[in-house]
């Protein structure tokens, strides 16, 4: 069996940056308090019409580019939201429409913030079974649009941003190089810690007017941070040595950690957890905030554009979030 | 090295009045993982293992029990499966084909040995049962249908598939709110009260487009897994319109003794559609073990495609 390797990387963020100081307008809270606790100062939301998709489409055709590749190329879109443009159908549909790839298979992955390491791994099996030979995988996140920027929804709404990124994964001939493995969990019983609970169908009926315009915001996420939080710092490095262990390496042998951008407080506990020193471990929370599905290529790209990523280099991406979801991947540049 | 289904099942809630017509209607408050959970029962069963024993879930469904985290989630936690991960998928009509792939995949990929695919749709927490919405609410059922994909000698299993979205057409067959896209908020009192939260479908398109899109397609799944149509035992296609599945068989040559249409039985179940079909085809004797089957659906996205499996 052939390995998969990412041929490309793009990203897409909307050009207005919202700073602490400006949600300091909408709700009670102060910029010593976000940054303390998150370490974000800003973060981007988008205007006018704009879905996961069409950042999303931004972002694609940039990983094309630098993957040497044309639209056409692609044989499956795998696209990571929660976010998603409309209800139904899946935003790889709206997607594929801008991309101009009609006929191509196109759907979407709903895992949260472990959303891109599992499209990832869907597109590493895709390749390596030898089913496609390039598949593109998509994370993109219009969060600006649902969120409670209010008092009531602080905790939450001066966390999160908008953004999109997107990989090409195509063979590699070089068993030792490309992705090395990948690593999927969930523990679905803390579910209901991190959140959105409305439209839900498990209601009766899912959508209400009452969900949407009532005081107990159910159509907002909730979150219990310090509970994620906890979790969060046990699983990351759990589920980095379990890649480790799969491949005969250790901590030492990672050359970069590119966490998904939750909150630089945990990142900050994983890197300590697992000795790695502050150039190994990738961190953009404090200028995008976190944007979900899309934080790991986002900051692939701009770790790759930092020249952090060279042939040969171990690269391990992780992530931790709703569901609870988590996941790894192992990639030998 | 290929993938087999070693088991499938089902589950149906009771059958009630409902604009008109009978459909399986969850009437307890449960989203699509609780119905998936009694249809993993049977299907744990045939495969002759028990939940603790599955690796990965997948599960499809455009009606999933909360907006985030996916049924996958909920699914996984009803049954017991310790921390494997639990991956969502949405392809609409379309996912339960999407998630097989995905399933066979991994397994051949030897990332896995034993998969539970679940497909699970509550449309009736969803529908406008109202004069203006029975048209469409009159289409659709409750209902979730599982199968454990595990490892299997080639010849066996998924033999031939194919997938296949054409975005053009998303707005022929949509639910267009909650929408992340529109700005400030992605839904408004106002947009709720238009009814935007309600699947709309341009039947004439869909229908369209499903009588041109399933017998490519299933010609495209037969000649992947290098067989004839006459080789099938049994095609299963499902369409939220039921005079899409005798006219597409039709013109394939299938005898109507040979061809399962599960929406004129249930209404659409969308995703579970399929599994539901295969499991009842099963336990009543219209396809046995060695059979090969062809499924296919076409449905919102649009999104298609087929599969042939040996039994």
């Amino acid at each position: 069996m052939r390995n998969a390797r990412i041929l490309g990387v793009g990203h897409s963020l909307p050009p207005r940056r919202v700073t602490n100081a400006d949600l300091i307008s909408l709700m009670d809270t102060t910029d010593e308090w976000i940054q303390q606790r998150t370490g974000i100062r800003e973060r981007r939301f988008s205007d006018g019409l704009t879905g996961a998709a069409d950042l999303g489409a931004d972002a694609a055709r940039e990983a094309l580019d630098r993957a040497g590749k044309r639209a056409e190329d692609i044989d499956c879109i795998v696209f990571a939201t929660l976010s998603p443009d409309i209800d139904v159908p899946a935003s790889a549909c709206l997607l594929q429409e801008r991309l101009g790839l009609g006929g191509t298979p196109a759907f979407d992955v709903r895992n949260q913030c472990s959303g891109f390491i599992y499209g990832l791994a869907i597109a590493d099996k895709f390749v390596k079974t030898g089913l496609y030979e390039h598949v593109l995988v998509v994370g993109s996140e219009i969060h600006s649009t649902g969120i409670d920027l209010t008092t009531r929804g602080r905790e939450v709404s001066v966390i999160f941003g908008d953004g999109a990124g997107a990989v090409v994964v195509g063979p590699e001939s070089d068993s030792q190089r490309g992705i090395l493995s990948t690593h999927l969990h969930a523990e679905g019983k803390f579910a209901e810690k991190l959140w959105l609970e409305c439209p839900g169908s498990r209601l009766r009926p899912r959508l209400t007017e009452e969900m949407i315009s009532g005081d107990d915001a159910r159509m907002f996420p909730k979150m219990e941070g310090r509970y994620v939080f906890r979790h969060a710092v046990t699983r990351f490095p759990e589920v980095i040595r379990e890649a480790l262990d799969a491949n005969g390496l250790v901590p030492a042998d990672i050359d970069l950690l590119i966490p998904h951008q939750a909150n630089l407080r945990i990142s900050q506990m994983v890197a300590l957890g697992l000795e790695l020193p502050e150039d190994k471990v990738f961190n953009n929370i404090e200028r995008y905030g976190n944007t979900t599905a899309a934080s790991i290529p986002i900051a692939l790209y701009e770790a790759m554009a930092a020249g952090k990523v060279q042939p040969g280099a171990l690269v391990c991406l992780a992530a931790f979030g709703a569901g609870f979801t988590w996941a790894s991947a192992l990639v030998r540049w | 090295m290929g993938s087999a289904l070693l088991g499938v099942g089902h589950f149906l809630p009771a059958e009630i009045e409902v604009v008109g017509v009978r459909r399986p209607i969850a009437v307890e408050a449960v989203g699509p993982s609780t119905l998936a959970v009694r249809a993993a029962g049977g299907a744990l069963a045939q495969a002759g293992i028990g939940a603790e024993a599955v690796q990965f879930i997948v599960f499809a469904t455009m009606t999933p029990d909360v907006t985030f985290p996916g049924a996958g989630c909920f699914l996984q936690q009803q049954l017991g499966c310790g921390t494997v991960g639990a991956l969502d998928v949405r392809a609409q009509c379309a996912g339960f084909l999407f998630g097989l792939v995905v399933a066979d995949r991994f397994v051949r990929a030897g990332a896995y040995d034993r998969v539970l695919l679940a497909a699970g749709e509550v449309h009736s927490a969803g529908l406008d049962y109202s004069e203006a919405g029975a048209p469409v609410a009159a289409l659709y059922g409750d209902g979730a249908g599982v199968a454990i994909i595990g490892r299997g000698a080639a010849g066996a299993g998924l033999r031939g598939a194919a997938l296949h979205t054409d975005g053009r057409h998303h707005r022929e067959f949509w639910c267009e709110y909650p929408a992340s896209r529109q700005h400030p908020v992605r839904m408004t009192v106002e947009d709720f009260r238009r009814g935007r939260h309600y699947l709309q479908l341009d039947v004439d398109a869909v229908r369209r487009f499903a009588d041109e899109a399933l017998p490519a397609v299933i010609d495209e799944a037969l000649r992947d897994a290098g067989i004839g149509a006459q080789a099938v035992d049994r095609f299963i296609i499902a369409h939220v319109l039921p005079d899409v599945a005798d006219r597409v068989g039709a013109r394939l040559g299938v005898s109507a003794d040979r061809l399962s249409n599960p929406s004129a039985c249930h209404g659409h179940l969308t995703a579970a559609a399929l599994p539901v079909a295969l499991s009842e085809d099963l336990a009543r004797g219209a396809v046995g073990r060695g059979a090969t089957v062809c499924l296919a659906a076409c449905g919102a996205g649009f999104a298609w495609g087929a599969a042939v499996l040996t039994l």
